[in-house]
């Protein structure tokens, strides 16, 4: 860290003001449960306690310094097994929004900058031309090369479609063929979407960066551009943060919004239970073992226990019931993984990993083969840490899945599957 | 001056220490006469039957006077008061929190005393500067929207631990002078209108001890007339004012608030680092040694501190305690407060003795003084024709005792960035280093170390949990570092949980009864340290 | 946008998720109630694991070694104690139903038996209690029976030290001794109970610290470690590492942060929604209104608004710590519906002089009274609603701690809060 002046924050007056009556650090008991409970404990030297601790010994400025902020994931799990229930994150939030920009971590701040660049609010600065002509060329090849497809829609810009869909960079940007499977099973379904041109990228590192303002201007133009085309239901594509970035920005920044919040996966359940979606097990002839990772910013700090719920459903009707085991501990008390909070994106990959080492245990405990979850960053991280850590699983997309088991997976969707998944089909 | 010999004889079952001056009583005047005379290059030895400002010293706000609270009654005091305060603010700042002070009158205070405060100021030499009430609250925003007169006076904050501890230890190390804790005055030998010796007694071993001195000086504080009548004098005469003060578990503010009014109860809030002291009330006791706040006291205090900052009404408190002051019988009003506050230095030899003096009264803004007039008359007595120098020479700062001061233990922690260093005290923040320097060098490390000890000589225990935690850890701790090999560690924790819940017992309720029931759940459920006799 | 209030319907409402909360879920369950469980899970994290009925009668200095016939003479020395109120068949009714259940959910306990068990401390020092998880009752045993023995502590792991537990326990078990090693991966800086235990839920982990421990064993057979061994499923993890090491090993429970009431909190949370009951973990009832049907149960979640409608609900809020009960510098009282609280005429009464006097303080013993049905009273002496009855340490004329009887407090009322629930709700239906 170089030595640039920076404002010390008072964390004590902060938490005060930020945090309710009854649950602020003044109430805390100091039985370090949080810490005990955080995956970011030990890391730079801190936890959890030591935050809430020195800020109430007036250590503002090494807590304004300290880059440990960049290492907690703002995932709240020490709010959840507080039992006085004091939340952290709120002044780690506060902490990494006072860093000076040019001190922060620069690929999150890039990434930031490049949601900013244009219309798309893309993280990868894919601009709105470009996301166009990537679906269409896309889908023209889905149409050719896949017959039981030929009439096969991707639509853009429809005005007054039900659901206003959003996409991950990652997809159009690095694996195109990837969005394939989620379109198949629009079609399957029979639902009414469509893409947008303007603000139709999911991800927002302006929120983990702390710049409360670009925060703010992104779902400014992601509502703007649901606004536009009139949809009824905004619905987050199978990623975490991207859900919570919009949901949380609509109450913390009182924002109108006639439509609905909802994710894929609470969808994936109702059409399975509808019997749109007639997924079954059967492929699952060698009951290849299934675990599930719940994204910390759609479960705990978001839909809680229903969508840990409907996500257990959607899995063990994929996979088998058999054939899904549980990590312990899991739904509003599962571990983040470490890809959250813009970590990933934040270039301490020692630290991201000694983090992820939770994650990668309670995976190696499960046996799983693979894990299933509806997060990009968890998706990367968990990879990531089981490379690293020698696991031999592999992580897959529910999109991925649900079309394996409806024997619709293109040849060029299967990036994510091991030879064991590969080998049953045909 | 010739070295002092120190003699170690086992004649007669009891160990014989030798010393140019042994100095009864380790409050802050105790700990500053041996400091001075060390100064001057004679040895000493400080006892105290408990540890160092386990009296009055220990048990105040902290606050080092302007002078401007004694403007109006006591004009000598509040002269001295402010030669001091700028003396201590230069020579031991690490001693020191220059936080500035405010007078407020709130709704319903006299205005004609509010008016009038200025001028006393003046006549004082204290410098006095009104401030807007608009002003007072942006400076301090939890102060009351009743307020209607505020000045600005230069009052500060003082440690009066690390005040101590640093006296003692700048003793130690001039000349080899000693502390022993928990030494008590059992007689004293007196022959031909001299004291020879002064036999005392181990209260943890037990064991007794003779020491013999050249000059004999009580500094007892509130004790000091009981010390002076073992000696055959009479002319001590000390009236008990019981003080109870709270502590909050937040600093409320950044000045030392007082009510300007005459003082009276609950009148001044002092920041001590992290936290505040809200105090004090007042009342006439003839009982030295088992005063404890009671409630009533403690709900006086919250009710008449509010008046000032309305948020003391609701804040979370985590501790109480009450001390007795020595008061100087001069005039026998109701409360104690209209006695005296200055000291008095008795020679004694109106009593047949030639080395013996008595210092008591006083307060600790004035502790110094206090100790040099002591310290005058000794080394004069002595034929040591050295003179003063305390108010010149600056304290030395000691590593060993640098750990009683506020969110200090922290920063060394977090700036040394060692993971192994554990922090014992998660409150407070006090790693293992800290402790582990405490038991070896800290004064009063001669002797083995009880978890109270260490506690008043760092901030262990301090916090929200009030050492019911750190206790145990600090407990582990030095189990694992052999220092313990017995059930006397249990003992200690036992003991300074017991310690620690007689501050608790009065402010137990909201947050902190959920504290306390984890805590008690904790030692006495599981631990079973309520049942250590029996087992 | 919209924000919609999550609605659920259910016979019986357990508030509160602690012992007596979880016990009254379990026995709801056993009665093929159904059941909706909502509250902070605040205090039970804090519990060593062990299942205290009656260590001590309340009041006097002597531990209980047989706390069934301690019920009888507690009933004479304190007729107004719910464990007096309570026959002893149903108490054991309740005992065996709770441990039977915690045994089918992965974490067995020893059967309560006639005899206290003395239980090991942190601190080396004994406690008697009912029953203990499996993990931990070899170590009564070799305590009993002064087996050769070695506490094994780690390095980092802060308030447990092996020669502590030896220093206190050397005169009573002479071969005792004590070893520390570093934890597979976990050499540098402070590490938690927690922490160890999600990693011996990895195979690979428990081959590593099987060597250590071995080694560290030496020529002798049965080892004692802090509460670490797993936290899904200790049993297992016992299990494997007495395989792997040749070693009988128990647990000792640690001071909080602690891995006993982790496991049982998570265990809860897993098991309760499989069983069809209704869970919404960690979050505390804001309101409570009754009508003619039943009760109206209103709180928030981080998504937002829930309502749960019940036509009986159990309070088991709990004291202090977990938020049942509240004390103001005014007087004590009840944080949910301000029931009437028994307690000491002024605060002045609330602690004696001495914090760790045997004869206990008497704020514990406030708390809220209730008829035979288990119904709270009302300010007018009578049951404050007929849909409303009431569990656990937040009843009064009980000091648990000094009792060393909280979770025998809190299972025993539970199953009778149940039963006279269930007494109610039957006869709605009819």
């Amino acid at each position: 860290m170089s030595d640039t002046i920076r404002p010390a924050i008072n964390f004590k007056e902060k938490a005060l003001e930020l945090l309710p009556e009854g649950a602020s650090f003044e109430s805390c008991l100091t039985c370090g449960l949080c810490s005990s409970g955080c995956p970011a404990s030990g890391i730079e030297n801190m936890d959890p306690r030591k935050f809430i601790r020195m800020a109430m010994l007036g250590m503002d400025k090494e807590l304004s310094t300290t880059p440990w902020v960049w290492c907690c994931t703002l995932c709240k799990r020490c709010q959840h097994v507080c039992p006085m229930n004091i939340d952290i994150s709120q002044l780690v939030f506060f902490a990494r929004s006072n860093w000076p920009q040019e001190e922060k971590p620069s690929g999150i701040v890039r990434s930031c900058q490049l949601i900013r660049s244009t219309d798309s609010t893309s993280a990868m600065g894919l601009p709105p031309e470009d996301f166009v002509f990537v679906v269409q060329d896309v889908l023209e090849e889905v149409r050719v090369t896949q017959p039981a497809f030929k009439n096969l829609q991707a639509p853009m810009d429809k005005k007054g479609a039900f659901f206003f869909v959003n996409q991950n960079s990652r997809e159009p940007m690095n694996e195109p063929d990837e969005m394939v499977p989620l379109w198949k099973i629009f079609d399957l379904v029979g639902a009414d979407w469509t893409y947008s041109s303007k603000g139709w990228a999911a991800e927002n590192f302006c929120m983990f960066s702390g710049d409360e303002e670009a925060w703010y201007e992104v779902i400014k133009k992601r509502v703007e551009a649901v606004k536009a085309l009139g949809c009824k239901v905004w619905l987050n594509t199978e990623c975490g943060h991207s859900y919570y970035t919009m949901w949380n920005a609509l109450h913390r920044f009182g924002m109108e919004a006639d439509f609905k919040l909802e994710s894929l996966i609470t969808y994936y359940a109702r059409w399975i239970r509808e019997g749109k979606l007639p997924v079954n097990s059967k492929w699952n002839r060698h009951n290849i073992t299934f675990t599930v990772q719940d994204p910390c910013m759609i479960v705990r700090k978001a839909y809680g226990e229903s969508i840990a719920e409907d996500m257990r459903f959607v899995v063990k009707s994929l996979v088998g019931e058999e054939n899904f085991i549980d990590m312990q501990p899991n739904r509003s008390a599962n571990y983040c993984c470490g890809g959250g909070g813009g970590f990933l994106q934040a270039g301490m990959t020692e630290h991201r990993r000694t983090y992820g080492k939770r994650k990668f245990d309670q995976i190696a405990t499960t046996g799983a083969a693979y894990v299933l979850t509806p997060c990009h960053n968890c998706h990367s991280q968990m990879e990531d840490i089981g490379h690293f850590y020698g696991g031999n699983y592999g992580v897959v997309h529910f999109w991925t899945l649900i079309c394996l088991s409806l024997g619709i997976l293109g040849e060029n969707e299967r990036t994510y599957l091991g030879p064991d998944l590969l080998a049953l089909i045909d | 001056m010739t070295p002092t010999l120190i003699e170690r004889t086992s004649g007669a079952g009891e160990q014989t220490l030798l010393t140019d001056v042994l100095i009864i009583g380790g409050g802050v005047t105790g700990a500053g006469i041996m400091r001075d005379l060390a100064l001057r290059g004679l040895h000493t030895l400080l006892i105290d039957k408990h540890d160092l400002c386990a009296g009055a010293s220990g048990g105040n706000h902290g606050l080092l006077h302007s002078g401007a609270r004694y403007v109006s009654n006591d004009l000598h005091s509040a002269i001295e008061c402010r030669i001091e305060n700028e003396l201590l603010k230069r020579l031991a700042p690490q001693c020191v929190e220059d936080t500035g002070g405010l007078f407020v009158a709130v709704e319903g205070d006299d205005p004609a005393f509010a008016e009038a405060f200025p001028g006393f100021c003046q006549s004082a030499g204290i410098f006095c500067e009104e401030i807007s009430p608009a002003e007072a609250r942006r400076l301090e925003p939890l102060l009351s929207e009743e307020i209607f007169r505020a000045y600005r006076v230069p009052d500060a904050t003082v440690d009066p631990f690390r005040l101590a501890l640093e006296n003692v230890d700048h003793a130690r190390m001039l000349t080899d002078s000693i502390y022993l804790p928990h030494t008590e005055i059992i007689r004293f030998e007196i022959d031909a209108g001299e004291i020879r010796a002064a036999i005392c007694r181990d209260n943890r071993t037990l064991a007794a001890l003779r020491i013999v001195a050249k000059q004999y000086v009580n500094a007892g504080g509130a004790w000091a007339m009981n010390i002076a009548r073992q000696a055959g004098c009479t002319d001590v005469n000390l009236l008990y004012s019981k003080g109870t003060l709270l502590i909050s578990h937040d600093r409320m503010t950044h000045h030392v608030i007082n009510r300007l009014r005459p003082p009276g109860d609950g009148d001044i809030l002092v920041p001590g680092g992290t936290v505040s002291v809200l105090g004090t009330t007042s009342v006439r006791t003839d009982n030295l040694e088992t005063n404890r706040p009671t409630v009533a006291e403690i709900d006086t205090n919250v009710i008449e501190g509010a008046a000032m900052i309305p948020a003391l009404a609701t804040t979370r408190y985590i501790r109480a305690f009450s001390r007795v002051r020595p008061l100087l019988q001069s005039s026998d009003s109701g409360d104690g407060r209209e006695a005296t506050r200055g000291f008095a230095l008795l020679d004694h030899t109106s009593q047949g003795l030639i080395n013996f003096c008595t210092i008591t009264g006083g307060k600790l803004t004035t502790f110094r003084l206090m100790a040099e007039k002591t310290s005058n008359l000794v080394a004069e007595r002595l034929g040591n024709t050295q003179a003063c120098t305390t108010d010149s020479v600056p304290l030395p700062g000691s590593a060993a005792c640098r750990w009683t001061e506020p969110g200090a233990a922290p920063r060394y922690w977090y700036k040394a960035n060692n993971p192994d260093d554990m922090i014992l005290c998660e409150c407070e923040m006090v790693p293992q280093s800290a402790i582990d320097e405490i038991v070896r060098c800290a004064p009063g490390a001669e002797a083995d170390m009880t978890l109270e000890a260490i506690a008043l000589r760092s901030r262990a225990g301090k916090g929200p949990c009030q050492g019911s935690f750190c206790g145990i850890r600090i407990a582990s701790y030095l189990y694992d570092r052999g220092y313990y090999r017995d059930k006397t560690g249990l003992v200690h924790m036992r003991d300074f949980f017991n310690e620690r819940f007689k501050g608790m017992r009065t402010v137990i309720w909201g947050q902190q009864a959920a504290q306390m029931e984890l805590a008690e759940a904790l030692h006495c459920g599981l631990l079973g340290l309520d049942n250590l006799d029996n087992e | 946008m919209r924000e919609e209030t999550r609605k659920f319907d259910t016979e019986l409402a357990v508030i509160g998720s602690g012992i007596a909360g979880c016990a009254a879920s379990i026995f709801a369950l056993n009665r093929q109630i159904d059941c909706a469980q909502v509250g902070n899970t605040g205090a039970v994290a804090y519990t060593t694991g062990y299942l205290d009925l009656l260590g001590a009668i309340e009041e006097s200095s002597a531990a209980v070694a047989k706390p069934w016939e301690g019920l009888a003479q507690l009933k004479n020395l304190h007729p107004d104690h719910p464990l007096s109120r309570i026959p002893v068949t149903d108490i054991r009714k309740g005992f065996d139903q709770f441990a039977t259940f915690l045994g089918e959910c992965g974490i067995t306990y020893t059967a309560p038996r006639e005899s206290n068990i003395t239980a090991l401390t942190p601190a080396g020092t004994l406690k008697k209690t009912l029953c203990v998880p499996a993990t931990m009752a070899a170590g009564p045993e070799a305590f009993a029976d002064k087996t050769p023995c070695v506490i094994i502590d780690f390095k980092g792991l802060k308030g447990f030290s092996a020669r502590e537990v030896v220093a206190n326990l050397q005169d009573q078990w002479p071969t005792l001794l004590a070893a520390r090693i570093i934890f597979p991966d976990m050499d540098k800086g402070e590490i938690y109970p927690e922490v160890m235990a999600r990693a011996l839920e990895v195979p690979a982990t428990r081959t590593r610290l099987a060597e250590l421990l071995r080694e560290a064993a030496g020529e002798v057979k049965v080892i004692g470690l802090p509460a670490v061994l797993g936290m899904h499923r200790p049993d297992h993890v016992r299990a494997e590492l007495e395989q792997l090491t040749g070693l009988t090993i128990f647990e000792i429970p640690t001071m909080p942060p602690s891995v006993p009431g982790i496991r049982l909190r998570e265990m809860f949370e897993q098991v309760f929604p499989e069983k069809g009951i209704t869970l919404i973990p960690q979050q505390k009832v804001t309101a409570l209104s009754f009508d003619t049907d039943g009760a109206l149960l209103c709180l928030s979640d981080n998504y937002g608004p829930i309502t749960i409608q019940a036509k009986a609900v159990i309070l088991a809020t709990g004291r202090f710590l977990s938020g049942g009960l509240e004390a103001h510098i005014t007087g004590i009282s009840e944080s949910l519906l301000d029931l009437p609280v028994s307690q000491p005429p002024s605060r002045t009464d609330w602690y004696r002089d001495g914090y760790t006097d045997r004869r206990g303080h008497p704020i514990h013993k406030a708390g809220i009274d209730i008829d035979t049905s288990y119904r709270p009273l009302g300010k007018n002496g009578k049951p404050y609603n007929e849909h409303l009855f009431a569990a656990g340490i937040i009843l009064a004329h009980q000091d648990w701690i000094r009792g060393r009887s909280g979770a025998g407090i809190a299972i025993a009322t539970a199953y009778k809060a149940v039963e006279a629930a269930e007494k109610f709700l039957l006869a709605q239906h009819a």
